[in-house]
């Protein structure tokens, strides 16, 4: 599906809906709305850039102490209701990316139909929720944390696809349950293989479902995608089939909460990764730790043997403690202060990208804050 | 004597006013508990418990009775509340209940519509709305 033109489409369904009248009591037909981050960080490891994601070319380290690459972003969001069952939402992301620039970007465009009461279709460009915070993982505001654990989060840097996606919704006395299933294709920048700049797969298709009982949240799903092989790191000899299993839990009562999330992937190696973490609102505050570590991982067998430097790319284990708290200080908006231990595993550089030397088993410190809002 | 001056002036001036969860005198709604009405308020839930439709009515940010409601019903501040939506608004999942902006409005809209709930200082009780829930 051309995103281009399911751009443009979009837009005149939005120009038209605007113009229509809305009765007083009604929903608005057409809502703008958007959020965004001011982020800067320091790390204390001059070998190498802190970079919270594959896509982002520098971070602090290496590059320059402090760097305002992993936190910054802007996004404007637009949401049309042409009737009950029909609504659109069109969202626009500027952040730091390959090319060395801010240049916005189409993160969701779709079209949503509720077929019955409890289930709806999608089809555009939308979320794929591998994660408890991954439809929301840009939007600071909706977590306590200046951004997810990275060992975690990284595992599936991929934001949305371009997909359909069917969800069905049982609601059975306390106890809700989703079940989102999709298919599509996807395309992600990043900075993290020898030979490309862009990752992109086909015939993705995932099962996702969430049950919500009371406070307690339970996430799980399983995705599978081909991916041609020259992104990895085996060679080039075709398509790859890789995968995804994760699950999630999260308690949140109103004034304390507890998560833990935890993925594999496989693809010509498999690796694994989790965190934990928890934190307590005190008033406007919100103090948190959160743990969190990834695996060293191993080649499967079947492929061509790695070379070297591919071992050496596929061995990112490390861990990290964060400390952090968020503040609440004025409507719509907070302020957060991190601070993290990052411990290198034997063997690992860890995810530090554009490294000048080999830092293994070393331990560096990185201290962040972020200001996020929503309008 | 300070600490205890200091504890009385924060209990007075926290002391909230006594909300209470409305439907229409017309709609055939009688109760709700606290997790059915929060299911309502925050998009879980479009169908009251017997089957008829749910169509919830909101008072303003920033307003006493809308803090009190959220914090006893969903054990949610104004800030979690909004963090809560705009996870929902920004990923095209749902949108929040219609504003309106003060008690008496609140209570207008509801009297008019069966479907409609809302929540409102219980002295702006009157005759065309039903109390189901003192929370």
């Amino acid at each position: 599906m051309a995103i281009g033109n399911h751009f443009i489409s979009l837009l005149g369904i939005f120009a038209c809906v605007a113009s229509a009248e809305a009765a007083s009591t009604d929903q608005p037909k057409v809502t703008f709305g958007g959020f965004g981050s001011l982020g800067i960080s320091h790390s204390s490891m001059h070998s190498g850039d802190y970079v919270l994601d594959s896509g982002i070319p520098s971070g602090p380290g290496r590059s320059g102490a402090w760097s305002t690459t992993n936190d910054t972003r802007i996004a404007g969001h637009l949401a049309a209701q042409f009737s009950p069952k029909l609504s659109a939402v069109l969202q626009i992301d500027s952040e730091y990316h390959s090319g060395n620039t801010y240049q916005p970007e189409i993160e969701f465009a779709n079209v949503k139909y509720v077929f019955m009461p409890n289930a709806y279709i999608r089809v555009g460009r939308l979320a794929l929720p591998t994660f408890i915070n991954s439809e929301n993982r840009d939007v600071g505001y909706t977590y306590a944390w200046i951004h997810p654990p990275m060992e975690v989060y990284r595992q599936e840097p991929t934001t949305h696809s371009d997909s359909v996606e069917v969800n069905y919704h049982i609601q059975a006395g306390e106890v809700g349950n989703s079940i989102n299933a999709i298919y599509g294709k996807s395309a992600i920048e990043t900075n993290d293989f020898i030979k490309t700049n862009e990752l992109s797969s086909k015939h993705l298709w995932g099962i996702f479902d969430t049950v919500e009982y009371g406070s307690t949240t339970i996430h799980a799903g399983y995705q599978q995608r081909r991916t041609d092989s020259e992104y990895l790191l085996t060679g080039d000899y075709g398509e790859v089939k890789e995968s995804n299993l994760s699950v999630g839990l999260q308690y949140d009562p109103g004034n304390w909460f507890a998560m833990s999330e935890w993925i594999q992937h496989k693809s010509t190696y498999k690796t694994s990764a989790m965190y934990v973490s928890a934190g307590y609102r005190v008033k406007k505050f919100t103090p948190y730790l959160t743990y969190a570590q990834n695996n060293p991982g191993s080649f499967l067998p079947g492929f061509p043997a790695p070379t070297s430097e591919a071992i050496t790319l596929a061995n990112r284990a490390q861990s990290t403690v964060s400390l952090g708290v968020r503040w609440d200080f004025m409507r719509n908006t907070d302020i957060k202060f991190q601070y993290d231990q990052v411990r290198l595993s034997d063997n690992s550089n860890g995810f530090l990208a554009n490294t000048s030397a080999d830092v293994y088993g070393q331990t560096f410190h990185v201290i962040s804050t972020v200001v996020d809002f929503v309008f | 004597m300070l600490p205890l001056f200091l504890a009385m002036v924060i209990i007075s001036t926290d002391a909230y006013a006594d909300v209470v969860v409305i439907v229409s005198a017309k709609s055939h709604v009688t109760s709700l508990t606290p997790e059915q009405t929060a299911r309502v308020f925050l998009g879980k839930a479009n169908r009251f418990p017997d089957g008829g439709d749910a169509l919830p009515v909101d008072q303003a940010e920033g307003n006493p009775v809308r803090d009190e409601f959220y914090a006893k019903v969903a054990h949610k501040n104004s800030s979690q509340l909004t963090a809560y939506w705009a996870k929902i608004i920004f990923t095209g999942d749902g949108r929040p209940p219609i504003e309106l902006e003060g008690g008496m409005e609140v209570r207008k809209a509801v009297a008019k519509n069966p479907n409609a709930i809302g929540y409102i200082d219980k002295r702006d009780v009157n005759k065309s709305v039903r109390v189901i829930l003192e929370p």
